[in-house]
């Protein structure tokens, strides 16, 4: 299948210390992508590296074709590159709903319009998303008084305002119950098949990897360790000894 | 569930309290008719203060932008109407267009060096151009006058009496605080607030975070201006002080007094620190020792200045009327 996304021989250092060390992945497109390993690994630099928040990336990002390693992420984004945030980012003192308002004119491409018809325009697809990520009940609240789980649900449902071709979910479930986070990555998974995206995830619990990814990148000291299906990951001793454990 | 439309209504409170604002104006337009002179002129001065600091406020409150330099703006508003009707020979009611527009122009060319640099740099930057621009007014003696300004250049208030201009400076700076208000309330203001919030979530929603801070920084400017041209027709003449930093400080402290993250804090502001200049120094010389204690107290024990007090006492929605 063809990659959306084509890393090659990207490399990231911080003074003498190497974060990312020649990393190459293909992500074939549709594809749900875990990529998981120890803190530290360089899963999260990973991440930002695709999402240009990075400076000083070596090598080449290919994203649809488009060298793409030197855009910010503004430029990205418009391109179809969404994100979420290992620490949930969203506009603390807004609401819920003026968080989601603010993606939708942000997707719209009318920033810098004095007309306030657009939120008559999409304050049904709004509420619609927040129905969807489970926060209709908060759409009054400010988003400094929720809990980190709900940000969490509130970045992805923002995330995907813009429809991204492919989604990078940083932690998606950092802070959640066990239960919150399977239905979580559950309605992630079933959103992104229905609507043909593509989905690379950080992810540090591995019963939720094995469920929903379709592929896995095991990454351990800025360097990729192995890569297959969930079953081969699991089957792999190297991995087994380094990050799992042994006890799955 | 909920009708979107209401919701978003519920949430967004976009809507101007008529009831309260018409009734207002009303009130201090006719203490303008009935009162003395003096009070006409203090009245103007500060709504032309009031509109100076809520254009501060759009960048402080809203875009997080703390600048150290907007007096540039007021400044330049004020030498743009002055210069345009002294070396251009403009008729001064045909000037009033030029002075807000020179701003807007200036704050164009400094923002977008300013809006390059965030937080603690973006204020030092500011910085350096309000003093370009006060070195500039201050030594350039073929055109601005130099440090003594230009004075003698018109009749002082457009030749309308103490009461007829307060009047013309109060409804143009209503309405321009309406629009302000209108720009605060539309997609463009709740980027302003999205980028003051969190730039890097911003910009990974795709907004290209420069370009809005940038128009927000001309907005301002623009508003700063119009506040510079008033009060240049007000006294027939300009000074370099009208850039100074000493009038970015009482701007800030303005802000700081009405109340940060609210939309009517620095109109409140305005309104407080000119009573409080006008009416402590007959009692109190160093009246300055007042205003120390003053802000000592709001920011230690009312961080959200006089707009959270009255939002604390039940009087004010959500702190933003």
């Amino acid at each position: 299948m063809q990659a959306i996304l084509s890393a090659r021989h990207i490399r990231k250092s911080y003074g003498a210390f190497v974060a990312l060390r020649d990393i190459s992945l293909d992500i074939p497109r549709g594809e749900r992508h875990a990529l998981i390993g120890p803190n530290g690994a360089g899963k999260s630099t990973f991440i930002a590296c695709v999402a240009g928040q990075l400076s000083g990336v070596e090598g080449q990002m290919l994203f649809k074709d488009e060298n793409v390693t030197a855009l910010p992420p503004a430029a990205l984004a418009r391109r179809g590159i969404g994100r979420t945030f290992q620490i949930s980012r969203a506009f603390l003192q807004m609401t819920v709903l003026e968080n989601m308002m603010a993606a939708h004119v942000i997707a719209s491409g009318q920033w810098a319009s004095l007309s306030r018809r657009i939120y008559a325009e999409r304050s049904g697809q709004a509420c619609a998303m927040l129905e969807t990520v489970g926060l209709a009940d908060r759409a009054r609240d400010r988003v400094a008084d929720l809990s980190l789980g709900d940000r969490k649900r509130l970045e992805f449902g923002m995330a995907l305002v813009g429809e991204p071709d492919l989604l990078l979910l940083d932690e998606p479930t950092a802070g959640m119950s066990i239960k919150e986070r399977h239905a979580l990555m559950e309605m992630v998974a079933a959103r992104v098949d229905a609507e043909g995206r593509t989905l690379i995830f950080v992810e540090h619990d591995i019963d939720v990897v094995m469920k929903i990814a379709q592929r896995v990148t095991v990454m351990v000291r800025g360097a990729v360790l192995a890569a297959g299906t969930p079953s081969e990951i699991k089957a792999n001793d190297e991995v087994q000894a380094v990050y799992l454990g042994g006890g799955h | 569930m909920t009708d979107p439309r209401a919701l978003w209504a519920a949430v967004a409170r976009a809507s101007v309290n008529w009831k309260l604002l018409l009734p207002l104006l009303a009130g201090i337009e006719a203490v303008n008719r009935f009162a003395p002179a003096s009070t006409s002129t203090l009245l103007t001065e500060v709504a032309i203060l009031a509109l100076f600091a809520a254009s501060l406020n759009l960048l402080m409150s809203f875009g997080h932008m703390v600048s150290f330099g907007h007096a540039a703006y007021f400044g330049l508003g004020a030498y743009g109407f002055t210069l345009a009707v002294v070396r251009a020979g403009l008729p001064p009611e045909a000037a009033l267009v030029v002075g807000p527009l020179v701003a807007a122009l200036g704050g164009l060319i400094f923002g977008a060096l300013c809006v390059r640099l965030t937080e603690i740099y973006f204020a030092m930057l500011t910085l350096a151009c309000a003093q370009i621009t006060y070195t500039v007014l201050f030594q350039w003696y073929d055109v601005t006058g130099g440090d003594t300004g230009i004075t003698g250049f018109m009749t002082p208030r457009l030749g309308l009496s103490e009461a007829g201009y307060a009047s013309v400076a109060l409804w143009t700076v209503a309405l321009a605080l309406l629009a302000l208000w209108a720009i605060v309330k539309s997609p463009l203001g709740l980027m302003i607030r999205a980028v003051g919030q969190d730039r890097a979530r911003a910009e990974a929603l795709g907004l290209g975070a420069r370009k809005v801070q940038l128009t927000a920084f001309v907005i301002a400017s623009f508003f700063a201006g119009i506040a510079g041209t008033l009060y240049a027709v007000l006294h027939g003449a300009v000074f370099p002080d009208y850039a100074g930093l000493g009038l970015t400080l009482d701007a800030l402290i303005m802000v700081v007094l009405g109340g940060l993250n609210s939309f009517a804090g620095g109109v409140w502001g305005a309104v407080i620190y000119q009573l409080l200049s006008s009416v402590v120094p007959k009692f109190i010389h160093e009246w300055e020792l007042v205003l120390g204690f003053v802000l000592l107290a709001i920011c230690l024990m009312m961080p959200r200045g006089f707009v959270g007090l009255l939002h604390r006492l039940g009087l004010n929605r959500k702190g933003d009327k």
